[in-house]
């Protein structure tokens, strides 16, 4: 038997690898941190004077605020609009969850349950439809949406928008999913006299939970981080999303950080939190159909 | 006869008479129920627009009348040229001085207004209204001393009556006025050619009420402004259901009767069905061509006649209020000048006798019938696209199959609406408008009246000026669409090969066994995947901040002197690059690792066993393991980073000079910056042309695709 330090490399130079790795992966996050709980509007963490020394200006990277302060997180509810933005966000993400997910199943149970004629082409067409570029679609839709139906700065156009933009991932996403539940399940629901839509409701659907919670995860994300089409469609402030509302704290001449650094913090939480509860079953859904091959 | 065959048929109850007579009655609904629906509402516009004509006709003679009657008493009590009656002085922040001035007036400052300059312009207007029963409401607001001079308005009665000063509420009125005062001013500076503000205010209320609003001018300058409100007027709907009937049901009645000679032959049914529809909608188009052009005629007629009506009823006005002697130089009413829109441009129709112009009338007529010819064509396209569907059979077919899978269906039928009409409509429509010149300022043409054909394509890809000479040499021309392209391609490999780099020795670190603090790692090292990758990009553009980025501020740390990222190309570069790699490399090592893990350790055992070196087994267990999974994370990962809108455009917004734009930002840019719809349409084309064509490429090498099933 040869020993484990032949086999294995040694692990102490690899931690400095990952160490470093990490550093930078943290390092940003840190930093919005700082700002944001520095109770300014300023992008420095600490002013370094003309004649600075090591020390000062060593300070000035560290990612730690001289002095503690929430007066960011406060004023953004209390004198900016950020709490409406955020209601905006909430809206838009959580209908589009509920009709992405509603949507996907029902469409990602037919092509997974039924042989009917256009189901291949159907399928391809959720695929193909991912490559169309964003802005070859953005100037029609804003014709559409805009200008024929008048839903600009509207929560119904926004909505619609992200839901068909969620929908191709999560019929492909929930269709594989359905393809691993046995048929002899419904089969014999089905020889005990329950209904098409009673099998798929309370059969197939509680044995998708995973699948309906990623899809959920998914739809949710897109609403929720999407930033150019809320930022083409919503034209009145008091419409704009998170994500629209953040850039016009930092866009332009614009240079509110504090607020920016404090209201990137309330939007990410819930995705992160959210994405690092999920993220396991995302990876296996995006990798699902290679891996099987 | 025919009857006789179709009896003897009976086993097989395919009628093809009855295919096409359904067919036919169902394009042909289509076809004249389209037409007959797009004729109505060109007449309802006609008609509106003749109401509006009309009416700005009237607001034409109310003004002139105001002016005569302002201009004349004004001239009494204060002669021409003294500077205290220049309006310059009101301010020109439009109407933002409202309240200043109101306040200023407040304290007395304002000059005061003479009773017999607002006895003139009340009497004129309340002679007006008295002879025009269809207008509602008249107020004339004076821009010095912020008043009303004179008002009709039920709502300007008692202690609200003209004269008085305009109150806070009634700012909109004002400002209104000083726009139209502004839009004047600018038109009269303006370059010949350059974009002209609306001269004349006008908005249309439920019922046909018309709300309009004209300057007043003196000696050159707007000093008020006359509105007038119209009574509502109900506009009849105009649907011709006796012509649609008529001209639905003749072809059906006409193949009807064909058929009993015919039988249930199935071509000369439809050769027969398809000539009868094209003849109805043949002549269709002649007639709606003719009933528009009645109408135009109308309409020229009703504004000529209402000319030459109001005309003499201001004449006898001004009489009747002894006006006509203060006339500014006895001009006469320039009543051939008031048939105008809302720039107060003639409309040309109607020649200075008071005459209609045929030839301009004509020219009308020819564009109407050409719209109405290219409509009708495409009608009858469509509708015979229908005829042969449910003629030739393929309608029943589809019935069949869809109420034999109706719960397949059922169940996709939602998503694929969506998808219809959110996805792949705006996509052909989006082609099609590749093929226009639209821009913002004709978005309200059609398709077919901006076609340019391939101009755009050919714009974009014979234009070969990828480098440019200026005075310090040669340089990129960054605005080049093979710039650009080039720039994209360099940007997607960049990031994609660091990312797999970084992620793949990630992963193959921290898949080693017993390595310690692995799920921390694991968990942290997967935080910029989790963060939504907007505020990733506006965190970097903060960091990159060239005097108080934090980056620079390391750098001057360490004892190097700071950069301006975003003023040199391969700097901005950098700086998205960094952001970029910063945000993908987890999705990698994430893939990898959950390869790496299964792989089962047996394998790496018997490798061992078989003295295979540590080399050896990562090249023959390792990495062939990995290529499932990797392939189509790295396929996935070129469209996104292809694609990778955010980073561009919030880190370094393509600075400097369009050097760091990718194509889709380029495409934005042309679209919602530079406004041209059309061209921005045409390079997005070409982007989804070249992901196509690398999705077909990567589709025949890998087979990814191959999990359709």
């Amino acid at each position: 038997m040869r020993s484990r330090r032949n086999d294995e490399p040694v692990h102490w130079p690899l931690h400095i690898f990952v160490l470093f790795m990490v550093l930078i992966t943290v390092y940003p996050i840190l930093w919005v941190l700082t700002i944001a709980f520095s109770g300014g509007q300023s992008l420095v963490i600490a002013d370094v004077p003309t004649d600075a020394t090591a020390v000062d200006r060593l300070r000035a990277v560290i990612p730690w605020p001289t002095h503690l302060s929430i007066d960011n997180f406060r004023s953004l509810f209390a004198d900016q609009p950020f709490g409406r933005w955020l209601l905006n966000s909430v809206l838009v993400a959580g209908l589009t969850t509920i009709l992405g997910v509603f949507l996907a199943c029902t469409a990602a149970y037919a092509f997974s349950r039924f042989r009917f004629p256009g189901r291949r082409a159907g399928l391809m067409a959720f695929l193909v439809s991912q490559m169309f570029p964003g802005t070859l679609m953005l100037i029609p839709l804003y014709i559409i949406i805009v200008q024929w139906l008048g839903l600009g700065s509207s929560y119904i156009g926004l909505v619609l928008i992200y839901t068909v933009t969620a929908i191709p991932f999560c019929v492909w996403m929930m269709k594989g999913y359905f393809d691993t539940i046995p048929k002899e399940l419904e089969e014999s629901a089905l020889i005990d006299g329950a209904s098409q839509a009673t099998i798929f409701f309370r059969i197939v659907l509680p044995l998708a939970k995973p699948a309906v919670a990623v899809t959920a995860l998914f739809s949710f994300m897109t609403g929720w981080n999407e930033f150019i089409q809320a930022a083409t469609f919503m034209n009145r402030e008091d419409m704009y999303t998170g994500p629209v509302g953040l850039r016009f704290f930092v866009g332009g001449f614009s240079q509110q950080w504090g607020y920016f650094a404090a209201g990137s913090i309330i939007a990410a939480i819930p995705v992160m939190a959210l994405f690092l509860f999920l993220q396991k079953y995302l990876v296996s859904g995006l990798t699902a159909g290679a891996v099987k091959g | 006869m025919a009857r006789d065959n179709s009896e003897q048929r009976a086993a097989r109850p395919v009628s093809h008479r009855r295919r096409f007579l359904i067919g036919l009655a169902v394009a042909a609904l289509l076809a004249v129920g389209l037409g007959a629906v797009l004729l109505a509402g060109a007449q309802t516009a006609e008609r509106r627009e003749r109401a509006e004509r009309r009416a700005l006709v009237t607001l034409s003679t109310l003004a002139a009348v105001v002016d005569r009657a302002s201009g004349g008493s004004v001239q009494e009590a204060a002669p021409a040229g003294t500077p205290a009656e220049t309006p310059a002085e009101t301010p020109a922040e439009g109407g933002m001085g409202l309240g200043a001035e109101i306040a200023a007036a407040e304290q007395g400052q304002a000059p005061a207004p003479t009773d017999a300059e607002a006895g003139a312009i009340r009497k004129a207007v309340e002679g007006f209204a008295a002879a025009h029963p269809e207008v509602a409401a008249i107020r004339v607001v004076e821009f010095e001393g912020i008043r009303l001079a004179a008002s009709t308005s039920a709502a300007d009665q008692g202690a609200k009556a003209a004269p008085r000063r305009l109150e806070r509420d009634e700012k909109p009125l004002y400002d209104l006025g000083q726009r139209l005062r502004a839009a004047v001013e600018s038109n009269r500076q303006g370059a010949e050619g350059a974009a002209r503000a609306p001269e004349l205010g006008f908005e249309r209320h439920p019922n046909g009420v018309l709300a309009l609003a004209a300057p007043v001018e003196r000696g050159g300058e707007v000093i008020g402004m006359v509105q007038m409100e119209t009574r509502a007027i109900p506009e009849p709907p105009s649907f011709a259901w006796l012509p649609f009937a008529a001209f639905w049901l003749a072809p059906v009645i006409a193949l009807l009767l064909l058929s009993f000679v015919l039988g249930e032959r199935r071509w000369p049914l439809a050769t027969a069905a398809a000539l009868f529809l094209i003849l109805a909608l043949f002549f269709y188009g002649r007639y709606a061509t003719d009933v528009l052009k009645a109408e135009r005629r109308a309409s020229g007629q009703a504004v000529a006649a209402q000319i030459g009506d109001e005309s003499k009823k201001a004449e006898a006005l001004l009489a009747q209020l002894a006006l006509s002697s203060n006339r500014p130089a006895g001009q006469p009413l320039a009543s051939t000048l008031w048939d105008v829109d809302l720039y107060r441009q003639s409309r040309g129709l109607i020649g200075a006798s008071g005459a209609l112009d045929e030839g301009k009338l004509g020219e009308l007529a020819g564009v109407d019938a050409g719209r109405m010819t290219r409509s009708v064509g495409l009608l009858a396209l469509l509708s015979l696209v229908l005829l042969a569907f449910v003629g030739l059979g393929w309608a029943a077919r589809t019935g069949a199959a869809l109420v034999e899978y109706r719960a397949a269906y059922a169940y996709t039928l939602p998503a694929l609406i969506g998808m219809l009409f959110l996805v792949f409509f705006p996509f052909f429509y989006g082609i099609a408008l590749s093929f226009t010149n639209a821009n913002i300022y004709n978005t309200d043409k059609t398709i077919f009246e901006t076609w340019v054909g391939l101009q755009n394509f050919q714009e974009i890809v014979s234009d070969f000026h990828i480098v440019q000479h200026t005075p310090n040499g040669l340089a990129w021309n960054y605005q080049n669409f093979y710039y650009t392209l080039l720039f994209t391609i360099v940007w997607t490999v960049a990031n994609v090969a660091i990312g797999v780099t970084l992620g793949l020795a990630l992963a193959l670190t921290l898949n080693l066994k017993d390595f310690a603090l692995r799920p921390l790692y694991r968990v942290l090292l997967i935080l910029p995947w989790a963060m939504p990758n907007y505020i990733t990009a506006l965190i970097f553009k903060g960091m990159f901040h060239r005097q108080f980025g934090v980056i620079n501020q390391i750098l001057q740390t360490v004892g190097l002197p700071a950069v301006a990222w975003f003023d040199h190309p391969f700097s901005s570069f950098l700086a998205v690059l960094t952001t970029n790699a910063w945000l993908s490399f987890p999705f990698m090592m994430v893939i990898a690792l959950g390869a790496l893990q299964s792989i089962p350790a047996d394998l790496y055992e018997a490798a061992r066993v078989d003295g295979a070196s540590r080399w050896q087994q990562f090249r023959s267990i390792t990495l062939p393991s990995l290529k499932p999974a990797l392939v189509p994370a790295i396929i996935l990962s070129v469209i996104w980073t292809f694609n990778q809108f955010n980073v561009i455009y919030l880190v370094s917004a393509g600075d400097p000079g369009h050097s760091t734009e990718i194509l889709i930002t380029q495409s934005y840019k042309l679209a919602f910056e530079q406004y041209r719809y059309g061209y921005a349409a045409a390079y997005s084309a070409i982007i989804f042309l070249i992901l196509f064509a690398y999705g077909t490429w990567q589709n025949r090498v890998t087979g990814a695709t191959e999990a359709i099933g």
